[in-house]
């Protein structure tokens, strides 16, 4: 009995360290989400070129790690410049559906810079963190759980708070909600959204990096990491697109939910279940809760 | 009104068209001398909207384009700016419809007017305090989210927001849509005040063209993109043609200047 309750919370803190990976993701969305009202296709393709070009800086330039951290970064905002010059402002008076086309476009072209310029093979990262249980937490608790699991739930809840503060307390946080609201009135008072955007993809291009490195060190740097980005999408569903804790918890759930529906549930349909269970979990958000667990509900006066 | 120093927007013949083809404004001209209120008033589509949004030049973000005439303010063309620049400049817009950030706060929404302001937090309190002192409503709701608040205080949050960029004009697109006799009176004494005691010149469009009219120094009167007719506020109460278009003062089935002037050429030819 003790064991098996110690087997379902192995698995459920599991899946729940799993899921803040998603989250880390789905933050990438919900910043852009909330300045332009678009869902970016863009972010997947963002996470794999971030980390191709970290891993490219330190195994083909020899450059240390926390310089080459930096570099990575820094050209994730020349990303964001460009992005915003050469896409965002040609589109600004267009519909959001323009511009989330585009956001498809900037995707591939993306995608085949990262591999014009590193080469296609899948890359080892190796953050010098441990993929294996942490003997500490097996001995004294009797749980196995993955050091960068652990790693990533720091990373993810670091994250999360510095985005708070930042959208709370600073200038340049309420301009960017002011712009989420309405983007016109926030023009009217001279908020420069070209100022706005460029924050926006600069911080989504840092956050890719983020959960790229942690997806990296994990599955290997590779092409899949762009469609794994798509895992954001029921994160997203279930927390709401434009909720920075939403990602947060959304992830955790999806986390969760597909680690014990995959362990308990999965022999019956035969396994892997993991792949799909978030989308059916999904949909039933999108029937009962179509704004998500913490989305901004559309205030409309009566 | 001759010297043109002493206003600080002066329109010329201007042309607006959208999409480069759709014909907004055929020929507007007018002026705002300093610290006066000067209402723009017409019908649903006369292109008041249209003006004040070629002179706060965010007529760009609707695709929309200042074809031929010039407008300057303060003395300099606005040709090459943008609205933010604008802003910086002292010309800030009040959008029609409020436009209330709803997810903020009402304090926050006031705090935003000043993004184009290099403030700090004590300045942004003491400007704040100042502001609250006309808005009085506002300061006792300052913790609600903006969308929960009444339509009336509403346009007030949106006209606080406006004067916390520190504005030397305001350009007020009505800002008395859909509300109650008793607020549209309330608004328009905020206004007043501020023109008074703040020094901001006005530039406002109304369809409530008594109370606009008992309220401005100045009034020009637009149809289908085209200044129909201009005057003193006085002059412009006490014009029959305006009681019986405007005021609904009305004895004839005319229901517009144009069907005034091709009567009244009528009339002239059977004379």
């Amino acid at each position: 009995m003790a064991n098996e309750l110690l087997f379902f919370m192995e698995v459920l803190v599991g899946g729940l360290l799993a899921g803040t990976m998603y989250s880390l993701v789905a933050l990438g969305f919900v910043l852009i989400f909330k300045a332009s009202a678009t869902f970016n296709f863009s972010q997947g393709a963002m996470v794999f070129f971030s980390v191709l070009a970290f891993c490219g800086f330190m195994q083909d330039f020899n450059i240390p790690f926390v310089l080459a951290f930096i570099l990575a970064a820094l050209l994730m905002v020349v990303v964001g410049l460009c992005t915003e010059r050469l896409v965002l402002r040609p589109l600004m008076n267009a519909s959001e559906d323009t511009v989330l086309m585009a956001t498809i476009g900037l995707g591939y072209v993306l995608e085949g810079l990262a591999q014009a310029a590193w080469g296609v093979e899948v890359r080892r990262l190796d953050l010098g963190i441990g993929d294996f249980p942490v003997p500490w937490i097996a001995d004294n608790l009797k749980l196995f759980i993955s050091a960068l699991d652990i790693t990533a739930g720091l990373v993810a809840a670091l994250m999360i708070i510095g985005l708070f503060l930042l959208f709370k307390y600073t200038k340049i946080g309420l301009g960017l909600r002011a712009v989420a609201d309405d983007a016109g009135a926030a023009s009217s008072i001279g908020i420069p959204l070209k100022h706005i955007m460029l924050l926006v993809w600069s911080a989504a291009g840092v956050v890719a990096l983020v959960a790229g490195c942690m997806w990296g060190a994990r599955a290997g740097v590779q092409f899949a990491l762009v469609d794994l980005a798509l895992k954001a999408l029921p994160v997203l569903i279930i927390g709401g697109f434009s909720s920075i804790p939403g990602a947060i918890v959304g992830g955790l759930i999806i986390g969760a939910v597909e680690k014990i529906l995959e362990v308990y549930i999965g022999p019956f349909f035969g396994g892997a279940i993991e792949g799909w269970a978030p989308y059916v979990l999904a949909i039933f958000f999108l029937l009962y809760r179509p704004e998500g667990l913490f989305g901004e509900k559309i205030i409309r006066r009566v | 009104m001759s010297n043109t120093s002493a206003n600080i927007l002066d329109i010329k013949n201007i042309e607006v068209r959208y999409d480069n083809v759709i014909l907004a404004l055929h020929d507007v001209s007018l002026k705002v001398p300093k610290g006066k209120v000067v209402a723009l008033l017409g019908a649903n589509g006369a292109g008041k909207s249209t003006t004040l949004k070629a002179v706060s030049t965010m007529l760009a973000s609707e695709r929309g384009k200042v074809t031929k005439g010039s407008i300057d303010y303060d003395g300099t063309s606005i040709d090459k700016q943008n609205p933010s620049q604008m802003v910086g400049l002292g010309m800030v817009q009040v959008l029609e419809g409020r436009r209330c950030f709803g997810h903020l706060t009402v304090e926050e929404n006031i705090i935003s007017g000043a993004y184009s302001r290099k403030l700090s937090k004590g300045d942004i309190n003491q400007e704040l305090e100042k502001i609250y002192k006309y808005f009085i409503r506002l300061k006792e709701r300052r913790k609600s989210q903006a969308a929960f608040t009444s339509g009336g205080e509403q346009q007030m949050i949106a006209v606080a927001r406006a004067m916390m960029a520190k504005p030397k004009m305001l350009l007020l697109d009505e800002p008395t849509m859909g509300l109650a006799p008793q607020l549209v009176a309330e608004i328009f004494n905020i206004v007043k005040e501020l023109n008074q005691k703040e020094g901001v010149s006005i530039l406002l469009a109304e369809q409530n063209t008594n109370i606009a009219l008992k309220n401005s120094d100045y009034g020009y009167i637009i149809e289908t993109g085209k200044v129909m007719l201009e005057g003193t506020a006085q002059s412009l109460l006490n014009d029959d043609k305006v009681k019986e278009l405007y005021l609904g003062i009305s004895k004839k089935g005319r229901k517009n200047f144009r069907d005034v002037l091709k009567e009244e050429s009528l009339n002239k030819r059977s004379n």
